[in-house]
């Protein structure tokens, strides 16, 4: 069965797009057919972290319509069974896509032929951001362990759910309900889409439990990233559990990804970190991440992370 | 379907067994405290404050709610009258009563070997006998037995608070000087039974190496 995540977390800087190229990375080592899609749209730069010049086509020549496919511009790399949809050339307005074009796009993503799916998001709460990590099966956030990644982490959560309602609600024609309700609140601000199931069920309990369904049936993954062993190591879990007492119940930890100066190092370089130092323990949190992905066994033995 | 955060007991609250110890429930509470409290990374900026006031308090009052016996069978049977558990579960609970976690094994431990000892040199008081035996210019591993016989302190007891063998201290108040250790372990062993006994340590070396040397 082909699986779609998506790379995603509020914050910028979190390291996304190291996360998806390395799990990219990992996941094509293990044999899989693994595509990454740079979603990151005018600030695209997955290829550079792939060690790779910039590509010579991607994304725009598809939403240009040079080619009718999107599995044509997905190009290899220097890795085997990896390839990479990027958005480099496409040009300098492109984060304002048209809605026709991102469906567009979405669809063409939902039907790629591969095995993985890896989906490079941007910061921010655009709603084009948002209906981009929307496609996957499973969404990834990233954090780091700092109040103002966690901020916008959870800023991010309640975007996505709050836009996943509203287009269920868009559907099902009951978008004017909620504005009326909206409007009614304090200043017409919505500060949790909590608030808007309430309202929902206020109104008629049927319709509210199946919202509710919808989004409790959303899957999400946390990844804490530049783990440095300064907080407990228990935060991931506590966030978790926080997620899934006072949102909806649909999270899980992946784990957290020790931080090792020499990662960004190796970004100046432009190496793959993942190749120039395998036998690290940001590699190993990142290959039990991989593993963890696909179900096969984790590594046995853990390296422990030095304080 | 899954509880509202609002709708939970102090049980799910706290993510607790209806039959949790003490010490689980108190656990439990320290852990969902690292949580909530306003220091806390993983609640920031996820609450306003007057929610995490509220949060704050219905999990102080669950703590004090469940930590309390008395209020804890009460609160025990209100959820059962709402049905929330089932009436088993009370008995159950009876049966299943908790150890008090810090009453186990605790007899043979040093501290309380060494304030037993004490407790017996302050009641028979080392007094007469042992100034006698100290004033004597030679000190026999016979007098130290005495005087430890004369206060009621076994052997074992002194084993358990100096760690030194038992075969060392006997062929130390047999005067066996075949089995006695080396004179610079003798020296420092003698010292630790000295501070057992609560005798001058300086006298007591001095006085046994000497009849030690004499024989």
């Amino acid at each position: 069965m082909k699986r779609i995540y998506s790379i995603g977390g509020g914050k910028g800087g979190s390291g996304k797009s190291f996360i998806a190229a390395s799990l990219g990375i990992l996941l094509a080592k293990q044999g899989k057919s693994v595509v990454l899609v740079d979603l990151d749209l005018g600030a695209s730069n997955l290829h550079t972290l792939l060690g790779q010049r910039i590509p010579q086509s991607g994304l725009d020549a598809f939403i240009d319509k040079t080619t009718n496919s999107l599995e044509d511009v997905a190009l290899s790399t220097t890795i085997p069974n990896l390839h990479l949809i990027s958005s480099t050339k496409c040009s300098l307005e492109i984060a304002n896509l048209f809605y026709a074009q991102k469906l567009k796009v979405i669809n063409a993503i939902k039907n790629l032929p591969f095995a993985y799916v890896l989906l490079d998001l941007g910061p921010g709460i655009h709603f084009n951001t948002l209906d981009f990590f929307l496609i996957a099966t499973e969404g990834l956030f990233v954090a780091t362990p700092e109040p103002t990644a966690i901020e916008n982490t959870f800023i991010f959560i309640k975007s996505i759910y709050l836009r996943k309602l509203k287009l269920a609600l868009k559907e099902a024609n009951m978008l004017h309900i909620c504005q009326e309700e909206v409007a009614k609140l304090s200043k017409g601000a919505l500060k949790s889409p909590l608030e808007l199931i309430n309202i929902l069920e206020g109104r008629d309990l049927e319709n509210g439990k199946v919202f509710r369904d919808l989004l409790s049936g959303l899957k999400f993954r946390l990844i804490l990233n530049k783990f440095r062993g300064q907080v407990t190591e228990d935060l991931g879990e506590q966030l978790v559990e926080v997620c899934n007492r006072h949102l909806y119940p649909s999270f899980d930890f992946l784990g957290n990804i020790s931080y090792d100066s020499r990662v960004y190092e190796s970004i100046l370089a432009r190496n793959i970190f993942i190749r120039k130092y395998p036998y690290t323990k940001t590699v190993s949190d990142l290959q039990n991440m991989a593993r963890s992905l696909t179900g096969e066994k984790q590594h046995p033995i853990q390296i422990k992370a030095s304080k | 379907m899954i509880k509202k955060f609002n709708d939970l007991n102090y049980y799910e609250l706290l993510k607790i067994p209806h039959n949790a110890s003490p010490f689980e429930v108190r656990q439990a509470y320290k852990n969902i405290l690292a949580i909530y409290e306003e220091s806390s990374l993983a609640t920031y900026s996820l609450f306003a404050e007057d929610e995490r006031k509220a949060i704050l308090g219905k999990i102080e009052k669950a703590f004090l709610t469940l930590i309390d016996d008395e209020k804890r069978n009460a609160y025990d049977k209100s959820l059962v009258d709402v049905g929330e558990i089932p009436e088993n579960l009370l008995t159950a609970k009876e049966l299943q009563k908790a150890i008090p976690l810090f009453q186990v094994n605790t007899t043979m431990t040093k501290d309380n070997n060494l304030a037993r000892i004490r407790k017996k040199i302050k009641e028979k008081g080392t007094g007469k006998l042992a100034s006698v035996m100290l004033n004597r210019d030679f000190i026999s591993g016979q007098d130290l037995k005495n005087l430890r016989e004369s206060l009621g302190i076994e052997l074992a007891e002194v084993f358990e608070a100096t760690k030194i063998s038992p075969t060392a201290l006997e062929a130390i108040e047999r005067d066996d000087i075949t089995n006695l250790p080396p004179k610079i372990y003798l020296k420092s062993f003698l010292k630790s039974y000295a501070e057992v006994l609560q005798l001058d340590a300086k006298q007591l070396v001095e006085g046994y190496v000497k009849n030690m040397e004499k024989s």
